[in-house]
């Protein structure tokens, strides 16, 4: 039985499709006959700036943002920026997608911050009590056709992760969404990347 | 016909569809047949006429950037005076520039529907103050409509044209930051296919209508004070009407506890009573017209309850004017909000989290906490988390603008210390992406003390560049201003971009030069209005609706603004830049004259998108390690992509955000940074 509220974060940075994917989740959720709301924060119209989306999903649903640990599940499309969404929205017992290859900001590249690990966020990850799977998702992209399609990838694992849980969608809803969303020319290989993104997700959770 | 190129174009009502806020303040005024559409790019206002411009053919509408908020205000308001429905968009910010007009407009009132958007940015998001501009309109006297949320923005705007016909009055729709950009699921309407009669009448309705200080007699009084005391008439209307606006509602509750929610307050509460299983609880007045107040409803709701706690974003505007309202209406009733009862802050954004706690105290009722020991793990873990500080972008011009500027400064400040001038400069700044030269990035604490010597204070990257930095067009002003206060320490410069020099800087160059300053104004030309998404300019060659147009050349209005000496440079060139920012400095410091220099290229977002777009892909530069000396020069470029490797103390550069501008080279004293050939990439 679905839940009758259901909250979602996406976090990226700029020029990686988060505002785009959550649009996917959004039209999944409508789709269902659910309200939406999604507050997005735009880094102003310039690249690289972090981006994150709060959705929230219900039958009454009014306003735009999550609450701390409210979070039932975090799709990350950049390592660091999933860390600094994770540690305050992600509710203990929440799901999550990591996508690991990172950009650097340029405070790491001018030398004043640094860049954790991808084994410390894990850790992170773990400590704060995320169900997760992670991987190289751009690569997957890649390799079905376009970088750009890393949103997607990140969005195949999560129909993984979801099946057999309360969430207010599936896998088949979410790809008709995809469809629905993505430019006809690209819609192939989105696809294909979120079927490796599954995958992928798949195979972390049989071990 | 072809179908709209935007869904909020589709003539399908009932359909629900995702949109972002200001998508759906556009389906609002196709709802309601708008005409002309007007407004100056703004965060976060801009989308509204970026969405119409698509469809504007499809529905026959006159959608424009103007060049400034004042002119597109006046280009609303006289389509309104011809009988179209108008609108007019604008930020916070922009909603200043428009007051002259407005503050007039409402004296002789309008005849086609006018409704003007304006975007409020509490949390300064995107702006330079958090300022509430629901005090304008209530300033000059008319209705205010403040949505809840997406469909609301949608709706309001659709019924503020009718309102505004109602009353002959411009509607004024307050919107924020986080409906303007947020999501939600919009229920379509219908779309008003008739379009209202265009025609000119000078004594439509009343003698004298659309002239002020034509000889209009009422209430024993003539000129603009009649057409004060006409305007006052229409609002004691409006005063009443605002009772039956189905758009607000008091709703029982169960306790003699009410709730007054403004806006997206009612959506926050409504969202927070469930968090909290306390729906039913309170008395709720939602209110979609903080002003004027529904004096019935408030009276209602107060003769139902012990307390009133106010619920709204920016200001404690509702507040304030209940505290009007009821000192002669239940005194003995104590308010809630954000002045004397304090239960939110009167700073920064309103916020989900901030309603649940507030809700939660005031209701008596407990809420969501976080477990001691789980806050432990998360400061432990936020110390790892880096941060991600805004920067220009990879290959942005205006890092060579700066670059040059910053090494023309130290030149000339060294050359005027010889001569016994204490050579500290002033850099003015304005608003753009270039304002980002003052953000500081990379700043270090600084002790700050009240001194009474000028002072140089060094820096080495552009982030710390600006040293003042306030409105649109208003560096120009600072730099005259500091000159004819008589500041000879050192040379004084302004900045602006394009869209801000037509915005607000061509009258103050003209003062400028009429009254004899001098300082050197550059004019960082990159042929877009970009930090708010690239809507075109008068520099860009194309209008709002992307039908070719005149391109303004910035030289060319200076000089006949009496400007005479000018330089135009490349900013990719750094020597160059340096060279002619240097020229312009001293030229201006010994002649005691405004010069000009005019940095241009092309916005690279704008130029690499269009390359990936024909599937091009731009060169990349990378550092020979064995060459590299660490001297950190190209990384005080501040480009994103120029990285510093502290332990093997080289640079290197991040091909994934490299553009190829190559300006990273030029910096290089030993020449260890070259492009890559296409393979090797």
């Amino acid at each position: 039985m679905a839940r009758d509220e259901y909250y979602l974060m996406v976090a990226g940075i700029g020029g990686q499709g988060t505002v785009l994917l959550s649009r996917i989740i959004g039209d999944a959720a409508l789709m269902k006959g659910y309200h939406v709301r999604i507050g997005e924060t735009f880094g102003a119209a310039m690249r690289g700036g972090s981006v994150h989306s709060h959705i929230r999903i219900g039958r009454e649903v009014l306003s735009p943002l999550l609450l701390e640990d409210e979070a039932d599940a975090l799709l990350a499309i950049e390592p660091l920026e999933g860390l600094r969404r994770a540690v305050v929205y992600l509710k203990p017992g929440g799901v999550a997608v990591l996508n690991t290859r990172k950009v650097y900001p340029i405070d790491v590249n001018f030398g004043v911050a640094r860049y954790p690990k991808i084994e410390e966020i894990i850790d992170a990850f773990n400590k704060l009590g995320a169900v997760f799977v992670y991987g190289d998702f751009t690569d997957l992209a890649e390799k079905a056709g376009t970088a750009r399609a890393t949103n997607v990838a990140v969005l195949g694992a999560y129909a993984r992760l979801i099946e057999g849980t309360d969430a207010p969608f599936d896998k088949e809803t979410l790809i008709e969404a995809v469809k629905g969303r993505v430019p006809s020319k690209w819609i192939e290989a989105n696809l294909k990347a979120f079927e490796s993104g599954y995958k992928l997700a798949d195979e972390q959770l049989k071990k | 016909m072809a179908r709209p190129r935007h869904v909020v174009g589709y003539d399908e009502p009932g359909r629900r569809a995702i949109l972002l806020g200001n998508e759906a303040a556009a389906r609002g005024a196709i709802e309601a047949g708008v005409q002309v559409v007007a407004g100056y790019p703004g965060t976060p206002s801009s989308e509204v006429i970026e969405t119409l411009s698509l469809v504007a053919k499809d529905f026959d509408m006159h959608v424009e950037w103007s060049i400034n908020e004042t002119v597109a205000f006046n280009v609303a308001s006289g389509a309104a005076i011809v009988g179209a429905r108008s609108m007019a968009t604008m930020k916070n910010a922009g909603t200043n520039w428009v007051m002259d007009m407005f503050a007039t407009l409402v004296y002789t009132g309008v005849r086609g529907g006018f409704v003007i958007y304006s975007a409020d940015d509490p949390e300064a998001f995107y702006s330079s103050t958090e300022q509430d501009t629901r005090h304008l309109a209530k300033a000059v006297g008319t209705l205010i409509l403040e949505p809840m949320d997406q469909q609301e923005n949608k709706d309001l705007v659709k019924v503020g044209f009718d309102y505004s016909e109602k009353f002959e009055m411009p509607v004024f729709v307050r919107t924020i930051t986080r409906i303007n950009h947020s999501s939600g699921d919009v229920e379509f309407g219908p779309i008003r296919k008739e379009r209202n009669k265009v025609a000119f009448d000078r004594h439509w309705k009343l003698p004298w209508r659309w002239n002020v200080y034509g000889p209009f007699k009422y209430k024993g009084k003539a000129g603009p004070t009649a057409k004060h005391a006409w305007q006052l008439e229409q609002l004691e209307k409006i005063k009443e009407f605002v009772n039956e606006v189905p758009f607000n509602k008091l709703i029982p509750g169960e306790t003699d506890l009410g709730i007054i929610a403004s806006g997206i307050g009612y959506a926050y509460l409504s969202d927070a009573l469930r968090k909290l299983g306390a729906v039913g609880k309170p008395w709720i007045l939602k209110l979609a017209t903080p002003y004027p107040l529904p004096e019935k409803l408030v009276s209602e709701l107060l003769e139902n309850v012990k307390k009133v706690f106010v619920i709204e974003e920016g200001d404690p505007f509702v507040e304030e004017q209940l505290y009007a309202f009821m000192k002669e209406n239940h005194p003995e009733i104590p308010i809630y909000g954000k002045t004397k009862n304090q239960l939110l802050l009167r700073y920064g954004e309103l916020g989900f989290a901030q309603v649940v706690n507030a809700v939660a105290k005031y209701l008596g009722v407990k809420a969501p906490e976080v477990p001691e020991e789980r806050r432990k793990i998360k400061a432990e873990i936020s110390k790892i988390v880096a941060p991600r500080s805004s920067a220009l972008c990879p290959g942005c011009q205006h890092l060579g603008t700066y670059w040059g500027l910053r090494f023309a400064l130290l030149k000339i400040s060294a050359e005027l210390r010889r001569q016994g001038v204490k050579g500290v400069w002033i850099v003015n700044g304005d608003i753009g992406c270039y304002e980002q030269g003052g953000y500081g990035i990379f700043a270090k604490p600084i002790k700050a003390e009240a001194t009474t010597e000028s002072k140089l204070w060094p820096f080495n990257n552009p982030y710390e560049i600006l040293d003042t930095n306030y409105i649109m067009g208003g560096g120009i002003g600072l730099a005259q201003g500091e000159f004819q206060a008589g500041y000879r320490d050192g040379p004084i410069v302004a900045v602006a971009g394009d869209s801000t020099f037509f915005h607000a800087t061509m009258t103050a160059l003209a003062n400028a030069v009429y009254n004899k300053a001098a300082f050197t104004f550059i004019v960082m030309d990159n042929a877009w209005t970009a930090m708010t998404g690239h809507q075109p300019s008068p520099t860009s060659g194309v209008t709002a609706t992307l039908e070719p147009s005149k391109v303004f050349k910035i030289e060319d209005v200076a000089r006949s603004l009496g400007v005479e000496h000018i330089w135009t440079v490349d900013p990719y060139d750094l020597k160059a830049t340096e060279k002619a920012i240097y020229e312009a400095i001293k030229t201006s410091w010994e002649k005691k004259t405004v010069t000009l220099v005019v940095a241009r290229r092309e916005c690279a977002l704008q130029v690499v998108r269009r390359l990936l777009r024909t599937g091009g892909l731009p060169e990349i530069y990378y550092v020979d390690e064995d060459k590299c000396v660490g001297c950190t020069l190209c990384v005080q470029l501040g480009c994103p992509a120029v990285g510093f490797d502290k332990e093997k103390k080289k640079a290197w550069i991040d091909p994934v955000l490299c553009v190829g501008c190559g300006m990273c080279a030029q910096t290089c004293p030993v020449n260890a940074i070259h492009p890559k050939t296409k393979e090797g990439r």
